[in-house]
């Protein structure tokens, strides 16, 4: 039996951990080594140059746009999507059943798409001249609010926002109105009687019951905004424009390695970015462990 | 994410309904419906129009349907192979990551022995490593292995960046699990891999089934990773192909057949969704707040 | 694999999705050089002779490997046929592939290469590397020797201006581009007829033009301005006109204040009264190449900056009778130092012959055969793209487009340029794109613009971990 049971555990496990180790473990550990060295590519020619990438990103305006552009999308998007979420979860639950499932679907769709597939289809949106949303505004007057969206530096990461908003706000939808469904219905009931309004009942009930998916999805929201290559790669001007408007650190990443060859300089990039996400982890996980202290 | 407490499933029909004058919520929840459907009617209307009505009515529906779109996007356009790419990789992928994941998790999840948490965490850490991180190596990983553009380098590396999910998900559903089947199946004889295959992985069918169709949506969505490991246009995965047909190539400036590939590549899937809702909002809900 | 995607010889935006395979290659460079070998194992020897300038051994079997992408590969086996013909107890070998590099690097390393590789497409190996570890023939022999068809010219006398250099590393060349792609501004030759409007000569005539054209109720210009790049091209060539090859050198070789050369500053100051006087059509700035061209197409604007493929790109798209044209960017003054004649050229498709190669001696005489006019007629014919020899088109029935292309060129003669820096400095490409694309939306200055690029130039020319190129 004994050795059935190690027999087994090495079955079960070795294979798994191999395609771990190699494929994942050690590109990370290896991305940490290479963002010292000066790899272009051409096997056994990597000098170690110490700091001199991370020195070297300072001074790199086009990074510096993609930080300040990732920064800002950490924290517009997480908020918005959250907010509009929390809304329309919290506008479902005194909804009929049935046309609250039927919105569940219709919001969910968009987290069903690839991101390529809604930034294609979002570009054609914003197109200037024959896009939904500028034709839209001409034919019911509002021509004056036509702009041309992805190539104004004004609008360019708004825009880029609003997608990333629009295609994450369904899954939050459900996932909020699964938290507020759990909610007992004696305390609304309860806020009800004690004469509380719809807003009162929202931030006195309902938000610090559902915080908890609150905070996850500041994690998950977090996670996305630190990313949104895809959208900024095949949607935005350039890709990454008007004049680094748009640019992200996985794009520079993206470009600075397999455009410029630069293996070194965008391994820094990479592991500037681990920190980031890093951080981010720690900082929402902390917040939620005090959470648990104080409920405790 | 393990701090959180699982919730009841979203199916518990609670709702409390309450008298409504105010007409706002019912406006608010239309709009977003709105929103959110409207961009995507329009690119299976537009799938339907012709490249002059794409270009110059935007709003209107087309004069007679244009079907041949559709037979163009799928053969010209190569999206009928890149459908079917996605559809290898995919599958195999997912199978394996189902395998595999399944049995670390099972593994890990009730089985003590030295190692057993380091082993954990090392899956469960690289989830909250940025894919970004790893691209470069990656690269050259698979490179050197020589499975560059190769389905099987694909599969696998696919494999190993859901697995970890995979075991997360499923350790806490393995441990839920009752231990008195599996203790009267060890007494009737079985071996561990039966009593695994045979009575545990059918007890965790419904943990499988969400994180199946997660690791689904997931993989068939990926983009960075085909990007990057996959340049040989015959072997395009579908979102890879879709970029390259409206961001590099061009595709000779056919938008009815573009719109119409965009089309191919939705209604799979929302179909998919609208069938299996149930179990993808319960699994989904399970998932996320544990 | 549209043949648009191979034709321009810089990096592009058709490019950068595919690089990941490009970047496959370099590692070849440190595999190369471990296994270098000073073996002789050529088949050559045989008697050189006027009927056989390269000395081919008659029976000595030939390998060809060629990218079989938008051009197809019949090209190819036709001067296989040839070679044949002329050889007949030599076996012909033919690959036609779409994965050149990753097919040819194994045996590149194994040190047993084909006889002739054309080097093209995705995942192509990286000839400076090649180079470097003396893997690739120097083609002097074979641009000495006669031409196939064309009595009393050596084969280098029959390329187009510029497709020598364009093969020529480090003073030796060792490579031979097949096609010729020139870039100018692009208008239809009936809607003009139609209008009375005439292409201007200097750029005066097209600001007086421009404002016409508008009056008109159309846009002057239009562009693909989600690609900034291509609005560089004429704006790069009306300074290269401007400034001459010293100009174009100063550009390329990084010196000190090359941006703020008087030509450059003109030409962007140019662009910015284009831009300025609204001639060009609102919302290109974020139009692709396909959206902008369709709209170029349905004559909502006159002109468009591209390089020769725009007329079989926009097969299908262009209307009937549309018979669209290439005209040659409008001088900017007088004083200019190249005639208002001259292009922006460079050759693409490249053909070398391994060093380690069985039978170099074949493959020249099978780059003779391929570059002979008779084959790269034929090409023309089926592709209706330019060759790279001379005079090729010449008493063909052209499509509007490419018959252009071909007049412009001959009356180019020596006057084509291009500049490197696109290829050798890809971050200062960036930069150079991303300048352009504020000027023409006016929000930065010309003065700006050339501040600004020149920053982005200092910064590559002193940045030591960057290979520097020169001219």
């Amino acid at each position: 039996m004994k050795h059935g049971r190690w027999r087994f555990l090495l079955g079960a496990l070795v294979p798994a951990l191999v395609l771990h180790v190699v494929f994942v473990l050690s590109p990370y550990a290896q991305a940490f080594w290479l963002s010292l060295t000066d790899w272009t590519g051409v096997a056994g020619e990597a000098q170690f140059v110490g700091a001199d990438n991370y020195v070297r990103l300072g001074g790199d305006s086009l990074f510096l746009d993609a930080v300040r552009n990732n920064a800002l999308l950490l924290i517009v998007v997480p908020l918005v999507t959250i907010a509009i979420g929390l809304f329309l979860a919290s506008m479902l639950r005194t909804s009929s059943p049935r046309l609250g499932q039927g919105y569940r679907i219709v919001y969910f769709f968009p987290q069903l798409l690839s991101l390529v597939v809604i930034a294609v289809l979002w570009g054609f949106v914003y197109n200037p001249n024959t896009g939904l949303l500028n034709s839209g505004l001409r034919a019911i007057g509002l021509g004056g609010l036509a702009h041309s969206w992805l190539a104004e530096p004004a609008f360019a990461l708004i825009a880029v926002m609003a997608v990333l908003v629009w295609s994450s706000v369904g899954f939050y939808v459900v996932l909020f109105s699964a938290a507020i469904e759990g909610i007992p219905r004696e305390l609304f009931e309860a806020a009800l009687l004690d004469g509380a309004g719809k807003w009162a009942t929202f931030f006195r009930v309902t938000l610090p019951l559902v915080r908890e998916s609150v905070q996850v999805a500041f994690v998950y929201l977090g996670i996305a905004a630190l990313d949104a290559f895809a959208v900024v790669q095949v949607m935005t001007v350039g890709p990454g424009g008007p004049d680094g408007a748009t640019e992200v650190i996985g794009l520079s990443l993206y470009r600075t390695a397999f455009t410029y060859g630069k293996f070194g300089y965008a391994s820094a990039m990479g592991v500037a970015l681990f920190f980031a996400t890093l951080t981010l982890a720690v900082l929402a996980l902390r917040s939620g462990r005090k959470e648990r202290l104080e409920l405790a | 994410m393990t701090l959180l407490q699982t919730r009841p499933s979203v199916d518990a029909p609670a709702p409390v309904v309450i008298k409504r004058t105010n007409p706002l919520p019912g406006l608010a929840m239309f709009c977003w419906a709105v929103v959110t459907a409207l961009p995507l009617l329009w690119a299976v209307i537009s799938s339907f129009k012709t490249d002059d009505e794409i270009l110059n009515s935007p709003w209107s529906l087309p004069a007679s349907p244009q079907w041949d779109n559709w037979a163009r996007a799928w053969t010209a356009a190569s999206i009928g192979r890149y459908f079917l790419n996605s559809l290898i990789v995919v599958g195999s992928a997912l199978v394996l990551t189902m395998l595999l994941g399944s049995l670390v998790a099972y593994a890990l999840a009730r089985y003590e022995f030295r190692g057993n948490r380091a082993i954990y965490y090392t899956f469960v850490a690289a989830m909250f490593f940025p894919v970004f991180l790893a691209l470069v190596p990656l690269f050259f990983v698979v490179q050197q292995l020589g499975l560059l553009g190769t389905y099987a380098g694909l599969i696998l590396v696919y494999t190993a960046y859901a697995v970890p999910f995979t075991v997360f998900f499923l350790h806490s559903f393995f441990r839920t699990l009752p231990s008195e089947i599996a203790e009267a199946a060890f007494l009737d004889g079985c071996s561990h891999g039966a009593v695994f295959f045979r009575v545990m992985l059918p007890l965790a069918r419904p943990g499988l089934v969400a994180v199946g169709i997660f690791n689904f949506l997931g993989l068939w969505n990926q983009y960075l990773l085909p990007l990057v490991l996959n340049p040989d246009p015959d072997r395009y995965v579908l979102a890879q192909g879709l970029a390259a047909l409206s961001v590099s190539q061009g595709y000779r400036s056919d938008w009815s057949g573009l719109f119409a590939g965009l089309t191919i590549a939705m209604l799979p899937v929302l179909i998919a969704y609208v069938a299996f809702q149930r179990h993808i909002r319960a699994g989904m809900t399970a998932g996320a707040v544990k | 694999m549209n043949p648009d995607s191979q034709v321009r010889p810089y990096p592009t935006r058709r490019t950068i999705l595919k690089s990941a395979a490009v970047l496959s290659v370099p590692a070849l460079g440190g595999c190369v050089t471990a296994g270098k070998e000073s073996g002789e194992t050529k088949a050559g020897g045989a008697e050189k002779t006027a009927e056989n300038p390269l000395g081919v051994k008659a029976d000595a079997p030939l390998e060809v490997v060629v990218f079989k992408g938008g051009y197809g590969d019949e090209y190819a086996v036709k001067a296989e046929a040839t070679y044949q013909q002329k050889y007949p107890q030599a076996k012909i070998d033919h690959k036609g592939l779409q994965k050149v590099g990753e097919a040819m690097q194994p045996r590149f390393v194994a040190g047993t290469p084909p006889d002739v590789v054309d080097n093209t497409g995705a995942g192509r190996l990286d000839i400076a590397t090649l180079v470097s570890a003396n893997q690739v023939t120097d083609l002097a022999d074979l641009l000495d020797a006669p031409s196939l068809d064309q009595p009393g010219k050596k084969v280098r006398d029959t390329l187009l201006p510029g497709v020598v250099d364009d093969g020529t590393f480090a003073g030796k060349t060792v490579a031979l581009n097949f096609t010729y792609t020139v870039w100018g501004l692009w208008y239809s030759k009936s809607l003009f007829a139609d209008r009375g409007w005439t292409y201007p000569k200097t750029w005066d005539e097209m600001v007086a033009l421009c404002a016409e054209i508008k009056k008109a109720g159309v846009a002057p210009w239009t562009y693909q301005g989600k690609y900034p790049e291509y609005i560089n091209d004429p704006l790069l060539s009306m300074a290269a006109k401007a400034g001459g090859a010293d100009l174009v050198k100063a550009v390329d070789n990084l010196q000190p204040g090359a941006w703020k050369q008087d030509g450059l500053v003109q030409a962007a100051t140019a662009f910015a009264e284009l831009a300025g006087q609204g001639y060009l059509m609102s919302g290109s700035e974020a139009l692709s190449h396909t959206e902008a061209q369709a709209a170029w197409c349905q004559k909502k604007a006159a002109f468009i900056p591209c390089g020769s493929w725009l007329e079989a790109e926009q097969k299908g798209v262009a209307p009937a009778g549309f018979d669209m044209v290439m005209g040659t960017v409008p001088a900017r003054s007088s004083s200019d130092k190249l005639p208002v004649t001259a292009v922006q050229a460079a050759s693409s498709e490249s053909f070398l012959v391994p060093a380690k190669a069985k039978n170099a001696a074949g493959g020249q005489e099978y780059l003779r055969i391929l570059f002979s006019k008779q084959s790269a007629t034929a090409f023309a014919e089926a592709n209706s793209t330019l060759p790279a020899v001379a005079g090729a088109t010449d008493g063909l029935t052209l499509s509007s487009g490419l018959g252009s292309v071909r007049d412009a060129v001959t009356a180019a003669g020596s006057d084509t340029f291009t500049y490197r820096f696109r290829t050798w400095y890809a971050p200062l490409a960036k930069a150079v794109d991303d300048a352009t694309g504020e000027l023409v939306n006016k929000r930065i200055s010309p003065a700006d613009w050339s501040t600004r690029i020149q920053k982005a130039a200092d910064a590559v020319a002193k940045d030591s971990s960057v290979t520097k190129f020169t001219r």
